[in-house]
């Protein structure tokens, strides 16, 4: 006790600080980086049921020729590359529009666009199921009926409409949450400005261009990463709706690394896929922070 | 490292609270008083006591403690969806029970893995391996011959027949289902296919009830999934391109649906909607789904005929599903004594193992238990179809790893992305890498 009286208030301070601090550092380290490292290392063995074997960089050689990986990290990337912008499109064109609403109007569509969030993903990709159920869902009813089809398509089930399927349910549920940040992102911007350039003549593209658009820059940043990377790990839409099928055409790098761990007992590969997915995540993500900061 | 990462896991466990504080203490064993304790994991085999999931397994360890109160047996159920997922990471961190029961199928590769205690000389010990047909036992063993498994009971997969749709075709009493050949299943699809009815489904969204398809097919035009001895796939053989070729055949003649967003789950589902009346038949049916789907089937009021695969010479080769215990290795003799006189009694105990076997909807392992199902005519025809079991090939090396190339290989061909012969050469290529990993 009266060693830690003597101490310096500065170091009483740091010690404190650090005793704050402990808690969330134990849980990191516990649930993130101890996982994260011994991940990466199990990467590099033969790692299954009966084997534990070093193996080195060889479950990357294979990787990269393992026909079905590379199927799937381009259904990964393809899903990324077309829904964010969709994503962050639309979801910035309802907060613009929801944005002059009435207040109670607004409220209505917010928590219309945020339900899918807030219900659980597996209720969500049930009622979709449903949907596109050959036999007796609604879409084949409805299509049959108006005489667009004349026989029922298995819309989760032929390479030529599954992942567009997927995207269009991605989308529905992951623009709740840019909605609301983009709204509150447009409360934030100083009124003023906006009606000194109205009244200056602006027309409201310009208004848009020249003040809301840079306003809502950093909000816009945050958006395009965690949309980009939670879309990257999509994994439970197509664990529930098609399992990677038809022919690992939907099959994305998280679903292939579960397939790999959980069915195939192939953990330290299916570790290795991980690695590579963090590592194009982290390159996506870089880009994006390069491209959008310059702008900002 | 293996160490470490295993420490890891446990430690991940404990702190997620995954693992519950009364599994840790169950396996501690109390050797001041000569208690044992030991946990025991349960898929929901076993019928239902008021709907209630582990009931039944409570009754049967009630029963056990009259005979051995000194064993405390604490059970938990897993379910079939995430049970695998959770046994396999509970192992990893040296977490898991140390009574199992399941299929031979894990469990066989649980044992290859070196988690369990090698039932061996425990079958011969007990009597079993004289007073059971040999097949069963194998079924539970590795290529090596080592038991792994103290199989209970066993029972056929076989074919749904719609009574209601044969009556409404006007087709009723034009085959016998329990000998009906290639020939006869054709005829009879076709003939329902103009009455407006829907062709058997060709399922292969994922491995679920996988075995359903490959029986199906290969028994179309006799050919085998696997050699008798297990060493090699035999689905490019020309009667295996046969088969794919008659399944493409229907496809596209309508008269199969091939269906690559379904799973066996959901055709078994399509088949008893009670709103939907469109399916007249289902290629994988069992005495345990004709007991869970009652309900659908009530409500819909579809009456089913069981049948038996079709096949060129209405023999068709079925396969099957064994029950039965695994015993783990937890470095604990007690315990693993405890465990054995606990498999003992369920399966062999003369009351208890026939009200077992019974709760299973299945038919005995022990011969010497008889005809536990005297007089009743569906269970008759069952057990007539235990004669004609295949070779069980659901314990070979690389079987999980087969699967999904089973199942990837029907998307081709549903979708036409490769022809009957690239699939049959395609699967028979990629599972005998599987077989020799």
């Amino acid at each position: 006790m009266n060693k830690i009286k003597k101490l310096s208030p500065q170091a009483r301070e740091t010690i404190v600080g650090y005793s704050f601090l402990a808690p969330a550092i134990f849980f990191f380290l516990t649930f993130v980086a101890i996982p994260i490292i011994t991940g990466m290392a199990t990467s590099m063995f033969n790692y299954t049921q009966k084997k534990f074997v070093f193996t080195g960089i060889e479950n990357y050689i294979k990787l990269f020729n393992d026909e079905i990986f590379i199927k799937s990290l381009f259904n990964t990337t393809k899903l990324v590359v077309i829904s964010v912008p969709i994503i962050v499109l639309f979801s910035l064109f309802a907060a613009l529009v929801l944005y002059e609403k009435h207040p109670v109007v607004r409220a209505i569509f917010r928590g219309i666009f945020y339900l899918p969030v807030v219900t659980g993903s597996v209720a969500v990709v049930v009622v979709w199921k449903w949907i596109f159920d050959p036999y007796n869902g609604i879409l084949n009813y409805l299509l049959l009926n108006l005489g667009v089809i004349e026989k029922e398509i298995q819309w989760l089930g032929t390479k030529e409409f599954a992942l567009w399927a997927i995207i269009i349910i991605l989308i529905t549920t992951s623009v709740g949450q840019p909605i609301i940040l983009y709204i509150s992102a447009l409360g934030n911007l100083d009124v003023s400005q906006v009606e000194a350039a109205r009244i200056d003549g602006a027309s409201e593209w310009q208004v848009f261009r020249h003040i809301k658009w840079p306003g809502i820059m950093p909000t816009t940043l945050y958006v395009v990463v965690i949309t980009t990377i939670n879309t990257f790990q999509c994994f439970s839409l197509i664990q529930l709706l098609t399992s990677g099928g038809p022919n690992y055409n939907t099959s994305t790098i998280m679903y292939l690394v579960y397939e790999t761990a959980f069915k195939k007992y192939q953990f330290g590969y299916a570790n290795a896929m991980g690695v590579i997915l963090a590592v194009v995540i982290g390159l996506f993500s870089l880009v994006q922070f390069k491209i959008f900061s310059s702008k900002e | 490292m293996k160490k470490l990462f295993a420490v890891i896991m446990v430690a991940l466990l404990v702190l997620t609270g995954c693992s519950k504080k009364e599994e840790n203490t169950a396996v501690e064993t109390k050797t001041e008083d000569a208690k044992v304790e030991i946990t025991w994991w349960a898929y929901p085999t076993f019928a239902t006591v008021d709907g209630v999931a582990g009931k039944y397994e409570e009754s049967v360890i009630a029963k056990f403690n009259e005979k051995f109160p000194n064993i405390t047996v604490k059970v938990e159920m897993l379910d079939f969806k995430t049970g695998p997922e959770k046994t396999i990471t509970a192992l990893q961190g040296g977490t898991g029970p140390d009574v199992l029961f399941d299929a031979p199928g894990r469990i066989v590769d649980y044992g290859t893995s070196g988690y369990l205690v090698n039932l061996t000389d425990f079958v011969k010990e007990t009597g079993l391996a004289s007073d059971s047909d040999p097949l069963i036992i194998k079924a539970s063993s590795d290529k090596d011959g080592n038991v792994w498994m103290y199989p209970l009971s066993s029972a056929p997969f076989m074919m749904a027949v719609s009574k209601n749709a044969l009556e409404e075709a006007g087709l009723l009493g034009t085959v016998d289902f329990t000998k009906w050949t290639t020939e006869e299943f054709i005829d009879l699809s076709k003939k329902m296919q103009e009455k407006g009815y829907k062709g058997v489904q060709i399922y292969a969204l994922n491995q679920g009830g996988d075995q359903g398809t490959r029986a199906f097919i290969s028994n179309l035009t006799g050919a085998r999934i696997i050699n008798d001895d297990l060493t090699a796939y035999t689905m490019d053989t020309p009667e295996a391109i046969k088969a794919f070729e008659l399944v493409k055949q229907g496809m596209d003649e309508g008269w199969l649906e091939g269906s690559t967003s379904n799973n066996a789950g959901d055709a078994i589902t399509a088949f008893v909607n009670p709103q939907n009346s469109t399916f007249w038949a289902v290629n994988l049916w069992s005495l345990n789904l004709q007991k869970q789907k009652t309900p659908d089937l009530e409500a819909s009021g579809i009456e089913v005929i069981h049948a038996t695969l079709p096949s060129p010479d209405g023999k068709a080769n079925l396969e099957y599903l064994v029950n039965g215990f695994a015993i783990f290795d937890n470095k604990d003799e007690a315990k693993i004594a405890a465990a054995k006189e606990f498999v003992k009694f369920i399966s062999d105990d003369p009351v208890v193992g026939k009200e077992n076997v019974i709760a299973t909807n299945a038919f005995p392992v022990r011969n010497s238990f008889g005809d536990l199902y005297p007089g009743n005519e569906l269970m008759n025809f069952h057990k007539g179809l235990t004669a004609n079991y295949g070779v069980y090939y659901n314990t070979v090396p690389g079987f999980a790893n087969m699967r999904p190339f089973w199942f990837g290989s029907l998307q081709s061909l549903i979708t036409g992305e490769k022809t009957p012969e690239e699939v049959a050469k395609y699967f028979t290529s990629e599972a005998n890498k599987t077989l020799a990993e």
